[in-house]
Formats: structure tokens, sequence, C-alpha cells
């Protein structure tokens, strides 16, 4: 492999780390089912050159290069993380042992070591964002690459923000292996919405790592819509890091012909007195994997603790697979917890009374298959976004039926 | 409409319908009853085309077409309608919401326009006077927490909106309380034309007091063992099957 020179110290340790270990393959634990194996033997750009695509959002990711458009809300800022650090010196040493969960996780030091361009978007103490901000995450490589991004979210106490994300790769790249780092930081009384749209190229694989810390009395509603790629891993950590923390965790994955979708999850409950809501998803059409993995942690001091999780799978094809596996690991004794796990196909007796009421059977599975996701569309509240992931999502199983 | 000749069916290896024969023309009521598990429902969803039953002998012609040769959907689109014994619940899924898909698929398949939203919402409010059904119920999940009267007013509420050639009511007055019997079943014959007929499947008389039958037929263990007219109901609702069944010397 043919890297870029490495500057810092860190960067080169974390270069280290990644060669001795390689891409993940699925003799690791946790990559058993989307196991990256085959990039290891790849000839690949590790520095694909930048792009200046035309895009409306406001913050824009392009090839790993992140920056902000037109004017800046008020109170918000868009600065690199090593001046963000300098303005907030406090924060540099929290920084260093704020996501300590990292275990199989080498794609992490690759994105520390060949990771460019680091901004913090940063909303100011009490400041609500009203409008929403874009987020345009957009791939495209001349030759099979591997693109490193990263980007920090800094939420201040009491303030308020939402963030859409959408991820897609331009039409004619090349193959591109995406590894996309996200820090999210959710002070005292702060709120955060935030829906990511993945609807990347069949020669896409795309990995997100996003790790978000809450404090007491933050909420934060995080929607994962997986809608295209050939291959796309979620791995969100969500760290309740203060007493009534509200975590949302919400997703959707709906794989087709020859993709892999694997979110893999982790509620970390530190603090007493939290809450988190986990609902996941899926509609798994043609010969597609699913992969769902779902830790909850509640450490000893995390007394009263509602930690819910359920994982409900539809095979929409005989071809289809679904793998879940809930861990709940749960040191304090005063605690709510549950999960559940269902994968089954849809209801016979449901898509005879449609069709005998003059409905074709593709249309009674689009009609049944849309009822089951609605739940998880429905509960996003910013309705532009609502309409073009329900009409993305129809279009999707449509077309996969209609085959 | 309908000409039934030698109908049997089974699922698995049981054998539940033994050789049906049964002539139906427009504007007749015909009424089936016999005891539970005699293969009445079964009757209806093979004539409704469910897959579970496997069709062993017999053809069915419904206005000179081979039924048994269509899915489901199209014998809808060509005018059969069952209102199920037991609807099913369809989390998520309201009637207005799957009614209008079916009402434009049925459409199409006709070579007639689809309808629009100004003129769904007329249609629904008119067929909705017919049985006294509110709209909330129609934007619920189908049969979610229904009481057992509301899924079979429902029923007939899409009965009405698809006004069917050849409806087929399943038991469709178990579960009525008094006044909703009656609602229902004006309902029903408000919908009745020189046009279309009907196939009652009961248990009961009282039913039959509103729906009048041209025809009365005994199902018992899957064939038509007696058939008559109205007033064989009423000899039934007094002496049950016994005679009937002690007649086949069995
Ligand atoms: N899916 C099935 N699997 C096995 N047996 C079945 C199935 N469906 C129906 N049967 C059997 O077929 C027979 C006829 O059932 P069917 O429901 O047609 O009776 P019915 O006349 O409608 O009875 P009821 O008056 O109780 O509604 C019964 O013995 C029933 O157990
Ligand atoms: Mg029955």
């Amino acid at each position: 492999m043919l890297y870029k020179e490495l500057t810092s110290a860190s960067q080169k340790e974390a270069i280290e780390r990644f060669k001795a270990k390689g891409f993940p393959t699925n003799k690791w634990e946790e990559w058993k089912y989307a196991s990256l194996k085959s990039w290891n033997e790849k000839d690949l750009d590790w520095t694909p050159a930048a792009l200046n695509e035309t895009s409306s959002a406001s913050l824009q990711t392009q090839n790993g290069n992140t920056s902000f458009h037109g004017t800046l809300p008020a109170g918000v800022e868009f600065i690199s993380f090593d001046a963000f650090l300098v303005a907030n010196p406090t924060i540099a040493t929290k920084w260093e042992q704020r996501f300590p969960i990292l275990d199989q996780n080498s794609l992490y030091d690759l994105n520390t070591a060949l990771v460019v361009n680091t901004q913090v978007l940063w909303v100011k103490a009490g400041v609500s964002v009203d409008q929403a901000i874009t987020h345009d995450f957009i791939l495209s490589a001349a030759q099979a690459s591997a693109v490193q991004s990263r980007v920090i979210v800094y939420v201040e106490t009491d303030a308020s923000l939402t963030l859409i994300e959408r991820a897609y790769t331009k039409e004619g790249s090349a193959e591109v292996l995406s590894n996309f780092v996200q820090e999210i930081y959710v002070n005292e009384k702060a709120n955060l919405t935030y829906v990511k749209e993945q609807d990347l190229a069949q020669n896409t694989t795309h990995i997100d790592h996003t790790f978000i810390t809450q404090l007491s009395n933050s909420q934060v509603d995080l929607f994962t819509f997986s809608l295209n790629a050939a291959y796309i891993r979620n791995n969100l950590h969500f760290y309740s890091d203060g007493e009534n923390v509200v975590s949302n965790l919400n997703g959707l994955y709906v794989p087709g012909e020859d993709q892999l979708m694997d979110s893999h999850t982790v509620v970390d409950h530190r603090k007493p007195n939290s809450e988190s809501h986990e609902l996941y998803k899926g509609v798994l059409l043609g010969n597609s994997t699913g992969v769902f993995n779902g830790k909850i942690f509640v450490r000893p001091d995390a007394q009263k603790t509602n930690a819910f999780q359920s994982c409900k799978n539809v095979l929409a094809s005989t071809r289809a697979t679904m793998n879940t596996k809930p861990q709940l690991e749960i040191w304090a004794d005063d605690v709510k917890c549950s999960h559940g796990t269902t994968t089954g196909q849809l209801n016979d007796e449901a898509l005879f009374y449609l069709r005998s009421r003059g409905i074709s059977l593709a249309n009674a599975r689009t009609l049944l298959l849309l009822a089951f996701v609605q739940e998880v569309i429905d509960r996003v509240t910013h309705q532009e976004t609502k309409l073009r992931l329900t009409d993305k999502i129809i279009s999707k199983i449509q077309t996969s039926l209609a085959i | 409409m309908l000409s039934i000749k030698n109908l049997q069916a089974r699922i698995g290896e049981k054998e539940i319908l033994k050789g049906i024969n049964l002539e139906i023309k427009a504007g007749e009521v015909h009424a089936i009853m016999g005891p539970n598990g005699s293969g009445k429902s079964t009757l209806a969803s093979v004539l409704a085309g469910r897959e579970d039953y496997e069709v062993t002998a017999g053809s069915v012609e419904f206005f000179g077409k081979d039924l048994l040769d269509l899915a489901p959907e199209e014998r809808a689109a060509e005018g059969l309608f069952l209102a199920f014994q037991y609807p099913v619940e369809i989390p998520g899924v309201s009637t207005t919401n799957f009614m209008k898909s079916a009402v434009n698929e049925i459409r199409k398949y006709r070579g007639e326009e689809p309808l629009d939203a100004v003129q769904f919402l007329k249609m629904f409010k008119e067929k909705m006077s017919y049985v006294n059904i509110d709209q909330s119920l129609l934007s619920r999940a189908l049969n979610e927490g229904f009481s057992g009267g509301e899924k079979k007013r429902n029923e007939i509420f899409q009965m009405a909106v698809l006004e069917p050639k050849l409806a087929i009511l399943d038991e469709t007055d178990s579960g009525l309380d008094i006044d909703a019997l009656r609602i229902v079943a004006e309902g029903v014959n408000k919908l009745k034309s020189p046009d279309n007929a009907t196939i009652v499947v009961t248990h009961y008389q009282r039913l039959l007091d509103y729906i009048i039958p041209d025809f009365v037929h005994v199902l018992y263990k899957g064939k038509i063992v007696k058939s008559g007219g109205k007033e064989l109901a009423h000899e039934l609702e007094e002496r049950g099957y016994d005679w009937i069944i002690s007649a086949l010397g069995e």
C-alpha cells in the first residue's frame, strides 16, 4: 500500500495499527457477515482527487473534503478541528477518552491516519437552529479508491439542531470504499435530530461510524435509512453520559439484489435515569443480506435506566437472508430493558385478503411492505425528507417486486 | 352467472369439498346452511381463489369464464366478492387506503378511467351511509382492534364500494347486534339488483328474515345434501340437521 507522507505521530501510529490488522475479514466476530476482506487485495487510490460537484446543500463533504456553503445560521460556526481544539482547550483532553468502544475497528485507525480535512459544525450555547442544515456527502472516483471523511458536530448546552444528510455517489464513478467517521457531542439540555439517507451506487461500499456522546437532559433522534449500495455498514454508538438523557435510534434498511446492509449499534448507559429507544426495521429484497447487531450496556452506576430495542424484518424474497443478534449486558439491578427481534415473510392471509379485493399480488405486497416500514418513516418530522424517503422506498420495493 | 359442477377440493391430505353442484342466476339469493365444519367457508374460499386449497376435480364457470383459472384479483375484477367470516387484521393499512387501490385496479382491468381523490370522497361517503359506518373506522388500520360487529360492517362497506356481480357473505350476521343486523341486511338489500346475485352463508334464520333467499341449500360433509325454498331455513331452525342427516342413512 502506498500512502501519502504521514506527518503527525498519531497518524503514524494509526497507520501502523491499521497495517497490522488490515480490512476486517469474516474471521473477526463483529464482521462475520460483512467481511471487507477483498479490499485487502485491491490496488487502491488512497488520496482520490478533490471534487467540485454542484449541490444545494449547506454542508458538503466531497470525497472527504467538507465545506460550508451559504450563510452560517446565527450562533453556528464551521471551523477546522485543530482550530476548534485551540478555541476549546478543555475539550481537547476530554476528546481523547470519549469513545472507548473501538474494538475490532481497524477502519477508525485508517481514517485517523489518512483523513485530511476534519471540520467541526459547532452550535453555540442556547442557539436553536430553526432551519434544518442539509449535508450532502458525495463520492466520486476515477479509479478504485478509498475515501476517508470525518466530521465533528458539537452542540453546546441548550442548543438544538436538525441535520439532514444525504450520502450518494456521482454517476459514472469507479469503485469506492467510503470510510466516514462522525463524532457528535450533545451537551446538557441540547437536542439533535439527525436523518441519514444512504443512497449510493452499486459499486460503493460505505462504512459509517457515528459516535454520539450525550450529556444530561439532552435528546438525540437519529435515523438511518439505508437505501442503496453494494455494502453499507453502520457502526452507530451512543454514549449516554448523563442523567435524563433520551436517545432514539431509528433504522430502516431496504437492501436489494447483491446488496448487504449491516447495522451494528451500541447504546452505552453510564449514568442513572436515562432512556434509549431503538427501532430498526428491514425489508430484504432479492438475494440481499441484512445484519443487525444491537448491543446495550447498562453500567453499574446507571440505575433506573430504560432501554428498549426492537428489530423487525420481512424477507420479501426467498433468496434473502437476515442475521440478527441482540446483546444486552446489564450491570445495574434496577433497570427496565427489553429487546426483541423478528424475521418473517409477509402474512399470506393479509395478501389473500387484499387480492380478493382486486389488488394485484405485487401491489398487495408493496402495500403490506410500505405499511411495515411506515412506522419508521412516520417518525421523521422534516416533511420534505419524509416524502422523499417514502417515494424512494416505494419505487425501490415496486421495482424489485416487478422483476 | 355461476355454474359449479362436481367441485372437489382438499387441503393437504384432507378432502373437504366432495362434489358440489350449484347454479346461480342473476337476481337470485341463495342461502347455504349446514353444521360447523361442513365446508361452507371452504367453498367460499375456493370460489374467491385462496391458494391453500387444491381443487382436485370439477369446474366453476363465472359468466362463461373458467373461474378456477383466474387469480383472486382477477376474480374480484370480474365481479366476485367475499365478505370474510374472519376478516384479517392488517396493521398499518387503512380501509380507505387499500380500497382506493382496489377500485382503481379493478377500473383499470375493465378499461375504465381511474377515480380521483374528490370522486373517491364522494363515493365513499355515499357507501358509508349504506351501512352506517364511521369515517374514523375506515381511517384506522384494517380490523385492528375493531369489534366483531365493526369488522362485519366494514366488509359490507367494501362490498358496497366494489358493487360485485356475485357477493358471498360468509356468516356476516355473526357478531352483529340486533340493530346492526338490520342495518347490514338493509345495506345488502339496497345493493341488490336484477343483475347481481348473493350467496348468504349463515347458521340462523334471523338474517334470512331480512335477506330473503330464493333457494336454501344444506351443505354436509362437503356436499349439498338438500336444497329447497326459503321455508327450508325455517324448518332447519326448528328441527336442526339430524333429520336430514339420518335421511342420508349415515
Ligand atoms: N387450513 C386448513 N387446514 C386443515 N383443515 C382445514 C383448513 N381449513 C378448513 N379445514 C377443515 O375443513 C373443514 C371445513 O371447514 P370450513 O371452515 O369450510 O367449515 P364451515 O362449514 O365454514 O364451518 P363453520 O360453520 O364452523 O364456519 C373443517 O373440518 C376444517 O377443520
Ligand atoms: Mg365457516
